[in-house]
């Protein structure tokens, strides 16, 4: 019994803990600008574009890591609290996203899975199991580096944000629109510097680029990675210098978390150059998912 | 293998069988069907237990193997199941609860079911996740169950107001209470209840609940490192007639230090407080004899980067005696993933000073070598690169 009246003391004490924390949650919702949390930068970069000065803006993958492996943190939790915005990439690549909105709490924030109209690649058929790696069985989720992929999922937050902001839903609109064109461009001329490169086909550590080549006109010749997930061995980095030296590329674009060693080894044995650049931009600003996109492409076509 | 071991196999392997072949392609898309994974973890034991009758000689043990399931119920609700088997507890339900993560006022939670309690760091964790291969010394002693505190109640938790990216949560347990009971010793008086009420002496058989209440914060050092501190404290009747209770309460600490991209330290400990009201019997009525031992516990783990890991862990532990001496643990442990996150090689050595009992010498050290073999299916990998 003497449990019982300590329990019945401390669930009082927790409800009404509850009711106050509610009413100040109540109270602080609703600010003059939209607070939007993206899983990557490049999303918030373009939040930033469409929004303008309408929102606040924060990632939670850092600029550079590697967004398959985000440890979820409670002080994401806490960021995501406050939020009116959460933008997902989709396709599996942030599930952890799931675990940060829960332990947030927050009942009032809006979900927005960017990868909704975008036409996804590399999706399997068939059965999916661990023979073929880490595969995300509804397609390659990294489809923000082929911009016009952006300019879908500027179209899709100027509608979230017009939503809940419906007072400056043409501004987001028009930005969104203006954004697209933006895109387009940046993707033309990308499109037209690569397709000067003597050699068209490139190889990659993992299949983050696909989107990226596919636009460009560029061709993933093979990747370090035999299968998405597992690290290569000596007989495949041994074929991938058979496979260099027999269609002479010249680039291997890896990403900047993976270990270098079997870029060391493939460059000593062919020559071949290593461009260590991360998929996503390390900035939320506007205008840093396109600067981003257009180093990649500098660095590719570099000589 | 036990005989009741034996006779569970072919639920085991019936599950088995459902989850390898009996599930159609579309099942692994996920439509409609929830997140299922499987972690086992068999090992290889080497023990200097002179009570061990396998004293000295590898020996194999299934370990226990976990099968998960998860998925949201609704948009408010996620539910989790956890079936463990073990070679020597058979197969049973480790944990089966939901969680009520949205649509309560304000940070308010709700969790209902039965799951291993969130007492300290280790307690919520299951044994794959852990870098060493025992249970310290110092939770299997204080705190109540078998192998985990873990009882089927009611969680309420808030989300408190704090600065920054600090994140502060409080908890408070409603549980069922079985796993602070104790068995008393007869004392052998004719008057004994034990000797005269047939099964149910001390009333054993009477529910009656225990609490747990916990206090945690997290807060970020940098863009990726961070520190958390916890309080906790549980209390239940061990004896439900001699009205007797059992109290623990217990810190934790834990850091994890990112050194680069690919490399962390962990440095985590606990510190337990047991006060432990004993029944007896004196012939007139129950007596109580309180016991108030203390210990803890400390390890340190570097992630050398995601394949490799090494570490090594203290510990001292009073007896849970009236004249406590000190129980001592040293060990070293070193993790390596043949490629990813579904296969790890875990080797681990651990020595182990049990105290001293009064006017006796000190007994024999012993020294225990694993090795166990962590692999998994599913979404639930055996260890997070």
């Amino acid at each position: 019994m003497r449990i019982l009246q300590r329990y019945l003391r401390a669930a009082a004490t927790f409800t009404g803990l509850a009711i106050t924390l509610f009413t100040a949650a109540t109270a602080t919702a609703g600010g003059d600008r939209l607070r939007v949390v993206a899983s990557i930068n490049d999303l918030a970069s373009i939040a930033s574009t469409v929004g303008g000065d309408r929102v606040e803006v924060a990632a939670i993958a850092r600029p550079g890591s590697d967004v398959h492996r985000v440890e979820v943190l409670p002080s994401y939790m806490v960021r995501v609290a406050r939020a009116d915005v959460y933008l997902k990439v989709g396709l599996a690549l942030d599930a952890w996203a799931d675990q940060i909105i829960d332990g947030s709490r927050n009942t009032k924030v809006t979900v927005v899975d960017c990868s909704r109209t975008i036409t996804p690649l590399d999706k399997p058929t068939g059965r999916v199991d661990g023979r073929a790696g880490d595969v995300h069985p509804d397609g390659n989720p990294h489809y923000w580096l082929d911009p016009r992929n952006g300019a879908l999922v500027a179209l899709e937050l100027a509608e979230a944000f017009g939503k809940l902001d419906p007072a400056h839903a043409a501004d987001f609109s028009a930005r969104a629109t203006a954004f697209g064109d933006e895109c387009r461009a940046h993707h033309a001329a990308a499109a037209t510097k690569l397709a000067a490169l003597p050699v068209r086909e490139i190889l990659t550590y993992h299949p983050s680029w696909v989107y990226l080549a596919a636009s460009t006109g560029l061709t993933v010749a093979a990747t370090v990675e035999p299968v998405p997930g597992i690290p290569p061995t000596g007989t495949h980095l041994q074929n991938l210098v058979e496979l260099v030296n027999a269609r002479h590329l010249a680039v291997l674009l890896q990403e900047p978390y993976f270990p270098g060693d079997a870029a060391d080894f493939l460059a000593r044995q062919s020559g071949l150059r290593t461009v260590k650049m991360s998929p996503s931009c390390d900035d939320v600003a506007a205008g840093s998912y396109l600067a981003h996109f257009d180093a990649v492409v500098g660095a590719i076509a570099a000589p | 293998m036990p005989i009741h071991a034996l006779r569970r196999m072919p639920v085991l392997a019936a599950a088995a069988a459902v989850i390898l072949f009996g599930l159609p392609p579309a099942a692994f898309a996920g439509a409609g069907n929830p997140n299922l994974s499987v972690i086992a973890q068999p090992r290889l034991v080497v023990s200097g237990n002179p009570d061990d009758p396998a004293r000295n000689r590898p020996v194999w043990d299934v370990g226990e193997t976990e099968i998960m399931l998860d998925d949201y119920l609704n948009p408010y609700v996620r539910g989790n199941v956890v079936f463990s088997y073990a070679q020597d507890g058979g197969l049973g339900l480790e944990e089966g609860y939901v969680d009520v993560v949205r649509g309560l006022p304000g940070t308010l939670n709700l969790r209902m079911g039965k799951w291993r309690s969130g007492f300290g760091k280790l307690n919520p964790q299951h044994p794959h996740a852990q870098p060493f291969a025992e249970r310290f010394g110092v939770l299997s002693a204080f705190l109540p169950g078998a192998e985990s505190l873990n009882e089927t109640g009611l969680q309420a938790s808030v989300r408190l107001p704090s600065p920054g990216d600090i994140a502060l949560t409080a908890s408070a347990d409603w549980l069922q209470g079985d796993s602070f009971r104790r068995e008393r010793a007869s004392s052998g008086l004719a008057s004994d209840p034990l000797g005269i009420v047939s099964g149910n002496g001390d009333r054993a058989t009477e529910p009656r609940p225990a609490v747990l209440g916990r206090l945690s914060a997290f807060a970020p050092l940098g863009d990726r490192s961070g520190l958390e501190l916890g309080l906790s404290a549980a209390e239940g009747t061990n004896n439900v007639a001699a009205g007797t209770h059992t109290r623990v309460v217990g810190f934790d600490a834990k850091a994890k230090l990112w050194r680069s991209e690919q490399s962390y330290v962990v440095l985590q400990a606990e510190a337990l407080k047991l006060r432990r009201e004993d029944a007896g019997w004196d012939g007139a009525g129950y007596t109580s004899a309180e016991v108030a031992p203390w210990g803890w516990y400390a390890f340190g783990d570097w992630a050398l980067d995601p394949r490799w890991d090494l570490g090594a862990s203290y510990e001292r532990w009073q007896q849970d005696t009236r004249d406590p001496g000190w129980n001592r643990a040293t060990g070293l442990f070193a993790g390596f993933a043949l490629m990813e996150e579904t296969t790890a090689l875990r080797l681990d050595w651990r020595h182990e000073q049990p105290a001293a009992l009064p006017g006796v010498d000190e007994p024999s050290a012993t020294d225990t070598v694993t090795l166990r073999v962590i692999w998994s299916m599913g979404p639930h990998k055996a260890h997070q690169f």
